[in-house]
């Protein structure tokens, strides 16, 4: 059951989004089931399609919330494998794929995760994300050779 | 005994057994005012034959303890059947028998015992150990003597039957609640803390610690949350021994609380603490004075914190740093003082440093590409860090108290609370001067209370979204609903 606190952050969340520029993500509620995520199609630099699907958890904003490439489908590496195939990766900045194949990003470990971040900075890291997984493609290279290790004060 | 002569151990056995039998016997033990000390004298010999004993000689006895209560409480039965049995603790090759309800983790060795009223009862076979009582006139009483609820007195015997013959125990009655508060009274009153609830949330080495120097203190009611087992590695650190390895670490931690207040209330939780038992551990919360929090995970951390701020419960929050090179504590007074949400904003790397002192911790943190090493500290360092959530625990409890501890309120008054073990390379606190050269400078093994601000716009105790939307030149009051959900994703 969501909070009225909840619900106002996550409106806050959405309209924070399309004021910074974020304009391709928003914030949705499934008012038949009562849960909230936000999504969004967005292009890299090299104009390529993904879509980011962050799942919002019932303790949000003081529970993580899980971030997943949910197109392309599969996602793969430069090797032609599934990005899933590695797990959690610090080498891909990975975590746990979902149980229907999608590759979730290592945005914030629970370890490092509070509740001020914004799912704008979650997005933001997430398009970074795409930014060096494209270099992947590109290289052969570890994708956390593009990216610094994710820092809290990002 | 102290002598190795085997004619003179008896001539002390049989002088000691006269005496405790008051019967009248070849020897006999006498105080030499000369000596200053006491001498057996036997009887018979064409020289008296003193026999030095010291006062260690004249502990020879075996020591059988009963419990007060235990003989009040089942007075009534012992003065109209004449016997009861009880079960006795045996240790030290049966140098020590303790009454087994005396505490709750027996001897490996218990045996049956009976205490009898009078000489007319008969004992059952198997009794190896009888503890006989019978009247006394006057007021003289001496250890060995039971004040009986009914106002009577009673002197104790006891034996053991070892071999088919009787060897003498000395018998000791512990009254235990009364004489615990007798060592804690003049800093703490009798009964000052058996009405306070401690929450422990989290029971590694530090938060056993805590919650079992809580229990020493008086503290009456415990509520224990945590879902490990204790391991073999957990053994050097963990109060817990190698004989509760396997067993949850909050029965292992009660019954050592029960070890030192057993007429403490204890109820234990083997859950993992998660948002999805919220509900439950507010309920815990509720009922709890103090909340001690010795989790070693953000996400749990965070969660207590604000269901704690939430019910306006002071929880106290400690964890030691990667291998224990020190460590800190945050008490948070909601609303009063920074909560955990606060200093994980105002200093996310302090908050970070924590120990990994478990596979699930490490598990927790690694990659499959990288994995976390586990890197406990040693429990003498941890166990200063343990020292004060306890210290600071227990002055919350004391706050509406007026105690000898109370003046402790000026000197503890800083919200975070920081110690250092070792200089550790690599960290900020490298370059800190050696112990012996410094007179103001931070040094180890020193505690710190260190000051910082709540936040204002802490997303738990403060107002965060108003001051979000501000920052973003939104108006609240004006802000339209969520999106429709795409109608194919």
């Amino acid at each position: 059951m969501w909070t009225a606190e909840q619900r106002q952050r996550l409106v806050l969340e959405h309209e924070i989004l399309q004021k910074e520029g974020f304009t391709q993500f928003s914030v949705y509620q499934d008012k038949a089931a009562d849960t909230y995520s936000a999504h969004g199609v967005t292009l890299s630099n090299a104009g390529y399609r993904y879509r980011l699907y962050i799942s919002i958890p019932p303790g949000f904003p003081y529970q993580r919330p899980s971030m997943y490439i949910t197109e392309p489908l599969p996602l793969l590496m430069a090797d032609g494998t599934p990005v899933t195939r590695l797990g959690v990766s610090h080498q891909m900045h990975t975590l746990e794929p979902s149980s229907n194949g999608m590759v979730q990003i290592c945005h914030w470990r629970d370890a490092r995760w509070h509740s001020s971040i914004l799912l704008q900075k979650v997005f933001l890291k997430g398009l970074i994300w795409i930014e060096a997984y494209e270099q992947h493609i590109a290289t052969g290279r570890p994708l956390a050779e593009f990216v610094r290790t994710m820092a809290e004060t990002l | 005994m102290t002598t190795n002569d085997p004619q003179q151990q008896q001539m002390i056995r049989d002088a000691m057994k006269a005496i405790a039998e008051r019967k009248p016997g070849r020897a006999k033990l006498v105080y030499d005012k000369t000596k200053r000390t006491i001498v057996a004298v036997a009887e018979g010999a064409q020289m008296l034959r003193a026999l030095n004993i010291t006062a260690d000689d004249a502990d020879m006895f075996a020591v059988v303890t009963l419990s007060s209560r235990w003989l009040r409480e089942q007075w009534p039965l012992i003065t109209r059947d004449r016997i009861v049995s009880a079960m006795f603790s045996s240790w030290d090759d049966g140098d020590a028998f303790t009454q087994c309800c005396l505490g709750v983790q027996p001897s490996p060795s218990v045996i049956e015992g009976a205490v009898l009223l009078g000489d007319g009862a008969v004992t059952p076979d198997g009794t190896q150990l009888r503890v006989l009582f019978t009247p006394v006139e006057g007021s003289s009483f001496d250890p060995s003597t039971f004040a009986a609820p009914d106002g009577s007195a009673h002197h104790a015997a006891a034996w053991r039957t070892v071999n088919n013959t009787d060897e003498a125990v000395t018998a000791v009655f512990a009254d235990v609640q009364p004489e615990l508060a007798t060592r804690r009274s003049g800093i703490l009153e009798t009964s000052v803390l058996s009405d306070k609830s401690v929450l422990c949330i989290g029971l590694g080495t530090g938060g056993a610690h805590a919650a079992i120097e809580l229990a020493k203190c008086g503290v009456g009611r415990f509520t224990l949350v945590d879902r490990d087992r204790l391991s073999v590695g957990n053994v050097v650190r963990h109060p817990g021994g190698i004989s509760q390895v396997g067993r949850y670490k909050v029965n292992v931690v009660r019954d050592l609380i029960h070890e030192k207040n057993p007429d403490a209330q204890v109820l234990t939780y083997p859950v993992e603490l998660t948002y999805e038992n919220a509900e439950i551990v507010k309920e815990m919360i509720a009922q709890a004075s103090v909340v001690i929090c010795g989790t070693d995970n953000r996400p749990s951390k965070l969660l207590v914190n604000r269901l704690c701020v939430e019910a306006n419960v002071v929880a106290v929050y400690g964890g030691a740093f990667r291998r224990a090179y020190g460590g800190q504590i945050l008490r948070v007074r909601p609303k009063r003082s920074p909560c955990h949400e606060c200093f994980v904003a105002a200093m996310p790397e302090e908050a970070s440093d924590v120990e990994v002192s478990s596979a699930s911790d490490a598990g927790d943190i690694a990659y499959s590409d990288r994995p976390v090493a586990v890197e406990p500290g040693l429990s003498l360092d941890v166990l200063p860090i343990a020292n004060m959530l306890a210290k600071l625990s227990l002055l919350e409890l004391l706050a509406d108290k007026p105690t000898s501890l109370s003046i402790l309120g000026r000197d503890y008054d800083a919200p975070w609370y920081l110690w250092l073990n070792r200089p550790e390379p690599g960290t900020q606190y490298a370059s800190w001067p050696p112990l012996s050269e410094s007179s103001d400078e931070m040094t180890i093994n020193r505690w710190y209370g260190i000051y910082f601000d709540r936040d204002a716009a802490c997303p738990v105790c403060g107002d965060f979204i108003s001051t979000l939307a501000d920052s973003y030149g939104l108006d609240l009051a004006s802000l339209g609903a969520l999106p429709s959900l795409p109608s194919k994703e």
